[in-house]
């Protein structure tokens, strides 16, 4: 490591709101360079993921996630989920998680999962839905009656975005009456998805019990449309 | 209810009418559709969310529209609240519009047609899909995207719940027509590649915190983006992009690269006829420290950004004249907007449909990966990421602030 980077790795212990972005660009270009080297790399991660660990400030610490978002492997994921159950660093460490391509990654979001609730459990459920993991289906149906109504709502929105079968029927379950809409939104989804991957007999299952007159007009709109291209039609 | 009923309002009043009224029952000119009104059952009911510099310049032109019923405003800043409503009031002359800090109350009103979003970029998304989601058609500014993932989930939406959906960008339509009719008119021969020049890059902020103003929803400006503290700079609407503005700063935009690249992209790509395809592969250049990319289109095309030499819109053809071709156009009357209101009559496919409008934002965010990690990319449209790069992968997309998701 040269002592341009060593300075800026000094100066990112206290960076803070405020100070010049110039102080730590030194990391950005260190990053960009070891390209292809991943002892460099391991080098970089590693001191990204003591300043996760030490007192430094809420500023360096955001920091230090945008750049794991980039070259995180499944050393720094510990550090990362450590940062889950923090209300001010539950976001910038999904950050990083969201969309590392590691197993551990969506392990320690499924683990948060248990451990938070409200806002910051929406907030995994998001990364999560992302994520788009098989895993997660089954953690993420047992929330669908969660007492915390938006909690509810995010998870049926995230098993939409997963569209799988599985979150399909997790989804056709009894729901309350406060998550309909957000229900109708996410099966829509799946059974897009069924479609697409030439489950017919599937998707025109889900598109027939949306359109029905309880559905507000715009959903039964997209039913039909959906059972047209069922019928290997278009409207 | 005012002298101005909503399409709505109007049906329900005449439906109800009946020969017991004892007076004559009153029709006013504007319920017939006066010089400069349509009937109010032709009228588009809208509302606006993000009322800002760009968003007051959309309001008016739908606000001046005989066709559209404006009923609500929605932005974060009371003073841009108020004084959108203001100009509703102003407009119909009445205190009938109504002001909200939380979009979501707005899209949740069932008689409301379409909406006008012009929030920061790092909003468009969360609020394209889910006004589609509520049944809405959308006219989102550009750039329509902060994100590649969020271009496929605005389209899916679009199309799911048969919305019209067009992109912003007037420019695109207006502002080229020199290099546009060029090559349409076929004096240019096959097109090989188009230069476009468009900066700088957003960069991270690093603002200090200040306190912030009465009246300013800071939490809900920022929404999905990262939390920092509240700065003027952080936050002005100011199309500048010098690092006093949100257009500077990569948490809430792709600085010019999408800002006016959704203009000069999008012109560029209409010129040369590409709008419907996205490059399938960027080439990152640095010749002696000036960086430059090119971009490769299944079609051959050769699109380039800030190449050397090249001015901006320079296109080279074989030279051989062709025969021209019909140039897409607006529909209806009154440039893009009037185009959004025909095709939300119609339900045609606006000139800027949201496909087309996120196909010019994908050259945008290609390129800011490809600027990011100094290095060329290769992208497949049809599976929406970069074919076995899982670094550029990463980039794809960015986890939103709960409790905001897409």
């Amino acid at each position: 490591m040269n002592e341009t980077l060593d300075q800026a790795f000094e100066a990112l212990k206290t960076y803070d709101w405020g100070q010049e972005t110039k102080l730590v660009e030194p990391i950005e270009a260190a990053i960009v360079a070891s390209e292809g080297d991943a002892a460099q790399r391991r080098e970089i991660e590693a001191r990204l993921v003591a300043v996760l660990q030490g007192d430094a400030p809420y500023d360096a610490k955001q920091y230090a996630c945008r750049r794991l978002r980039v070259i995180g492997t499944a050393a720094s994921v510990p550090a990362l989920a450590a940062l889950l159950t923090d209300e001010r660093l539950l976001h910038m460490g999904r950050f990083a998680l969201e969309r590392m391509p590691l197993a551990e990654a969506g392990d320690a979001l499924r683990d948060a999962l248990g451990k938070v609730n409200g806002k910051l459990k929406i907030g995994v459920i998001s990364s999560l839905a992302t994520r788009d993991e098989a895993a997660s289906v089954a953690p993420l149906a047992a929330l669908l009656t969660d007492p915390d109504a938006a909690v509810a709502r995010s998870t049926t929105q995230a098993l939409g975005t997963i569209g799988s079968p599985a979150a399909a029927q997790a989804l056709t379950g009894g729901v309350s009456e406060g998550t309909k809409a957000a229900v109708a939104a996410a099966l829509l989804v799946c059974a897009e998805r069924a479609l697409a991957d030439g489950k017919r007999a599937e998707a025109l299952l889900i598109y027939k019990g949306l359109a029905k007159d309880d559905q507000p007009k715009h959903v039964r709109l997209a039913a039909k449309r959906g059972m047209l291209a069922c019928a290997g039609r278009k409207e | 209810m005012g002298n101005n009923p909503t399409r709505r309002e109007f049906l329900k009043r005449a439906g109800t009418a009946t020969a017991a009224i004892a007076a004559p029952y009153v029709i006013t000119s504007t319920a017939l559709g006066a010089d400069d009104r349509a009937a109010p059952s032709e009228r588009i009911v809208m509302g606006g969310i993000g009322i800002g510099n760009m968003g007051r310049g959309d309001q008016g032109a739908f606000l001046g529209r005989g066709d559209v019923q404006y009923v609500a405003v929605c932005d974060v800043n009371r003073g841009h609240r108020e004084g959108a409503k203001n100009q509703v009031d102003g407009r119909y002359q009445n205190k009938d519009c109504a002001a909200y800090n939380d979009y979501r109350e707005l899209l949740a009103r069932d008689d409301i047609d379409a909406i006008h979003c012009a929030t920061p970029d790092h909003w468009h998304a969360i609020i394209v899909v889910e006004a589609c989601r509520s049944g809405k058609d959308v006219y989102c500014q550009k750039p329509e995207t902060r994100t590649l993932r969020e271009g496929k989930l605005m389209v899916d939406a679009a199309r799911r719940y048969a919305r019209v959906v067009s992109g912003g960008s007037q420019r695109v339509r207006a502002d080229y027509n020199g290099v546009v009719n060029r090559c349409w008119d076929g004096e240019l021969g096959e097109i090989k590649s188009i230069n476009v020049n468009v900066g700088p890059l957003p960069t991270e902020c690093n603002l200090p915190g200040e306190v912030v103003p009465d009246g300013f929803d800071w939490e809900m400006w920022l929404g999905p983006a990262p939390w920092q503290p509240y700065h003027p700079w952080r936050c002005s609407g100011s199309f500048n992009i010098n690092g006093q503005s949100w257009r500077s700063f990569s948490d809430y935009s792709g600085g010019g690269m999408t800002d006016w690249g959704a203009h000069h992209f999008g012109g560029a790509t209409f010129a040369v006829d590409v709008r419907e395809l996205q490059p399938e592969e960027v080439t990152f250049h640095n010749e002696n420290g000036k960086k430059w990319l090119s971009y490769r289109y299944p079609n051959g095309l050769l699109l380039t950004h800030n190449r050397p030499g090249k001015g901006n819109l320079d296109v080279e053809g074989t030279g051989e004249k062709r025969e021209s071709k019909p140039q897409p156009q607006y529909k209806g009357q009154g440039g893009i907007y009037g185009d959004f209101i025909h095709c939300v009559k119609t339900r045609e496919k606006p000139f800027r449909d949201i496909e087309l409008a996120v196909n010019t934002a994908v050259v945008s965010h290609l390129g800011l990966i490809a600027y990011e990690l100094e290095r060329s990319l290769k992208w497949d449209a049809a599976k929406q990421e970069f074919a076995g790069d899982e670094e550029a992968n990463r980039l794809v997309d960015r986890a939103r602030r709960e409790p905001w998701q897409l």
